[in-house]
């Protein structure tokens, strides 16, 4: 009756929106280093491969790098929406 | 002649007398009515059944040492309200300081509660029982808010709660704080958080719009000889107008026909008389209108009516041999140990309450239930226990009392229980039946009101009756009403809308609300730490795991922002605390932003809206 409603967040939109914006924000970063080219192209997003195993700054690694970084980002989204929802629902079961 | 015989004939009924509005009761309400009709061209009757006008708000004399009942400020945040006073009183006001302090455990402690002062006299150890318990209900707070008790202690804690506002509230309201409807702390404490409180210790009193704010706190409006004289001035304007105020009436009955209230009969010394009027404004207390109501209204409405309840007040008036016993205007007794609930030192409020500079008198404050012990106690006694306590408070001699009055107050207090509300939704619908009868005032509408807001209802009231269109119940419904916003900040009344209209006004609220939902900070801040910084741990690990010759040397440049940071098992824990903690900053950060964005947005549309109403009812009154 007084105060404010408690904004929930949706899980599986939460998980759409990072898993999308990770995955686009990798390939992109990715093809634009390709682009670019030159000598050694993307050392240190190359990286990545200690957790992304397979991928590479290359054409084929843009579209991996897509996948797994919506996925990542998908389950990162997803969990912190799963969190907050679980943490405003005990605070306010008291 | 103004009235009639009880028995006088129709034609009567058909007389001039007819066409007046008949007011029943003296207080600020029915005065102030009274006023308001002159002021439209209208005439009107003021019946009273006591023999003093001011009601709750009168000034009682005796032997020339004044008393009120309960002391008396004159503020108000509707600024049609303090001209009026002022036009009435151009003279006689006095700007007095404040002092109030609660006396609890034999420590005296500022009142409004000043958290530095508080904790100082509170001590180490019960400062921290308090802070563990304001995080504890900070973490958990209660779901519902429908109790006093829940509402206070989300906002400071439940020690807090129990050591300045259970013992007291309790002695008011004479019920558990557990059962006191959360709308009454809502109303007088609104938006004060013990974070608030604890900012303005150390920032000072800044409003919203960060202008200091110090009036109604540090000093009010207090007329020189107590608040009878505003009453006994306005019934002296009102009676040169030739509306008459007729004590000794006390209203029996009240005579409805056809959906239409004809005429009222006061019982008087020498028996009833029938008082007859087009136009009729109640501010007597609606158990007893509706009890007057003849024919009685339908079962569900009397005993809605008759639920209602009300807390009974006495004043015990002491008259002391000494000038001065302490500075406060009045001090908060929160021991248990004594029955006195509150006590008034008239001189600090006005010198010329007293007429004897070396004499002072004070007000001891009971909250009592009509026929309950104190209310039947013979008044000898009531001013020996009155004098036995506060000498126990160590705050008089007893051998200072000189003598001693008491006053007695039936429905000092209209009480907010879990279902008055209800109550009064089923005495609304029953009232919508008779359009002629409006009721206005404190016990008029079962509102815990001050003077102004009384008076506001019965202004809009008697405009009514000249053709506007104000709903009376409007007024102070969801208003903002805490002393602790400064005068200027608000036009006051919420009545001062035009036509509100309650329920969907409450559906309205309710989809805003939730189209307005807030982001709970910590709940963000915990939802961004625990991937944050099981994340980075995780990264840190599979490299440890993956092993090499340079392991992490790029990671190892988190060192930067995370201190102590590298690419070890040390440094993975390291990151899982760090990173939890930057995580949560950011997400608490991120929500307090997001909502003070949104509320911002939300107060900007109800803005536009209301300035959309207002233009639009005045558009339907131009046309
Ligand atoms: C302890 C205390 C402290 C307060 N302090 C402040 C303060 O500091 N500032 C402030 O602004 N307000 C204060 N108030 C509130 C203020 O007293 C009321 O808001 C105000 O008096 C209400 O005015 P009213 O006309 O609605 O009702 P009342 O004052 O109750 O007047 C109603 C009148 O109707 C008469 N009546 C009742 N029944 C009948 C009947 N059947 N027939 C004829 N007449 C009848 C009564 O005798 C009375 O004169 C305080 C109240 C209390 C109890």
């Amino acid at each position: 009756m007084i105060g404010h409603a408690v904004a929930r967040l949706r899980a599986s939109v939460m998980a759409v929106v990072f898993g999308l914006t990770s995955g686009t924000g990798l390939f992109v970063a990715t093809t634009w280093l390709v682009i670019r080219g030159g000598e050694q192209v993307g050392l240190t997003l190359g990286l990545l491969r200690n957790y992304l195993p397979g991928y590479s700054v290359t054409w084929p690694g843009a579209f991996l790098g897509f996948f797994y970084a919506a996925v990542v980002g998908g389950v990162v989204g997803w969990v912190i929406a799963f969190i907050y929802n679980k943490i405003v629902a005990r605070r306010s079961n008291d | 002649m103004l009235t009639q015989p009880a028995n006088s004939n129709e034609t009567a009924d058909k007389s001039a007398d007819a066409q007046r509005c008949v007011i029943i009761g003296a207080g600020p309400a029915g005065l102030t009515a009274a006023h308001e009709l002159l002021e439209q061209g209208h005439r009107a009757i003021v019946l009273e059944a006591d023999h003093q006008v001011g009601g709750i708000s009168r000034t009682v004399e005796y032997k020339g040492f004044r008393f009120d009942i309960g002391g008396h400020r004159f503020f108000s945040k509707v600024e049609m309200v303090r001209d009026w006073w002022d036009r009435m009183m151009p003279d006689d006001f006095l700007v007095r300081p404040r002092l109030s302090r609660i006396l609890y455990d034999d420590k005296f402690f500022d009142y409004p509660l000043k958290p530095l002062n508080a904790l100082r006299s509170l001590g180490l150890l019960e400062s921290i029982r308090i802070g563990i318990s304001f995080v504890t209900i900070k973490l958990f707070p209660y779901r519902e808010e429908d109790s006093f008790e829940q509402w206070v202690s989300n906002r400071f804690g439940r020690r807090l709660y129990e050591i300045f506002f259970k013992t007291y509230t309790e002695k008011v309201w004479g019920m558990p704080c557990s059962e006191i409807s959360a709308d009454w702390a809502a109303q007088r404490i609104k938006d004060l958080d013990l974070l608030t409180a604890v900012r303005t210790a150390f920032l000072g009193n800044r409003g919203s719009d960060g202008k200091v704010v110090t009036s109604l706190i540090e000093e009010f409006n207090y007329p020189r000889l107590g608040p009878g004289m505003m009453w006994e001035r306005v019934t002296e304007v009102i009676e040169q107008r030739g509306c008459p105020v007729e004590f000794g009436n006390r209203v029996e009955r009240v005579n409805h026909s056809d959906g239409r209230v004809r005429s009222v009969t006061a019982r008087t010394d020498e028996g009833s008389r029938e008082v007859f009027g087009s136009n009729f404004i109640s501010t007597m207390p609606i158990c007893d209108l509706f009890e007057a109501l003849d024919p009685p209204p339908p079962e569900d409405a009397l005993q809605a009516a008759r639920d209602l309840r009300y807390r009974d007040f006495l004043t015990v008036g002491l008259i002391l041999a000494c000038s001065d016993p302490f500075p406060d205007n009045w001090i908060y007794i929160h021991s248990d140990r004594v029955r006195v609930g509150r006590i008034q030192n008239f001189k600090a409020w006005s010198p010329e309450m007293v007429p004897d500079p070396s004499k002072s008198c004070i007000g001891l404050e009971y909250f009592v239930q009509e026929n309950d012990d104190l209310w039947s106690m013979a008044d000898d006694d009531l001013i020996a226990l009155g004098a036995q306590e506060s000498a126990s408070l160590g705050l008089i001699r007893t051998e200072d009392v000189i003598d001693g009055v008491v006053i007695r107050m039936p429905k000092a207090y209209p009480v907010y229980d879990r279902d008055y509300q209800k109550r009064l939704d089923v005495i609304r619908a029953y009232l919508e039946g008779l359009p002629n009868l409006q009721l206005v005032g404190r016990n008029g509408q079962h509102r815990y009101n001050n003077q102004d807001h009384s008076m506001v209802t019965a202004i809009y009231a008697a405009r009514n009756i000249a053709g506007a269109d104000y709903d009376v119940w409007g007024v102070n419904v969801e208003e903002e009403y805490h002393e602790e916003t400064s005068a200027s900040q608000s036009n006051g009344a919420s009545g001062e809308r035009l036509v509100p209209q309650r329920l969907e006004e409450s559906r309205a609220a309710r989809v805003l609300r939730d189209a307005f939902a807030r982001y709970d900070a910590i709940a963000l801040g915990f939802a961004l730490a625990i991937p944050t910084a099981f994340g980075l741990f995780a990264a840190t690990a599979i490299l440890l795991i993956k092993g090499g010759p340079a392991v992490g040397a790029n990671l190892t440049l988190l060192s930067n922002y995370i201190v102590g940071f590298q690419v070890s098992w040390a440094g993975a824990f390291i990151v899982l605390v760090e990173a939890g903690v930057l995580g949560f900053g950011f997400g608490w950060a991120m929500a307090k932003l997001i909502n003070a964005v949104v509320g911002w947005q939300e107060r900007a549309l109800i803005r536009r809206l209301e300035r959309h109403l207002v233009f639009e009812a005045l558009d339907k009154k131009v046309s």
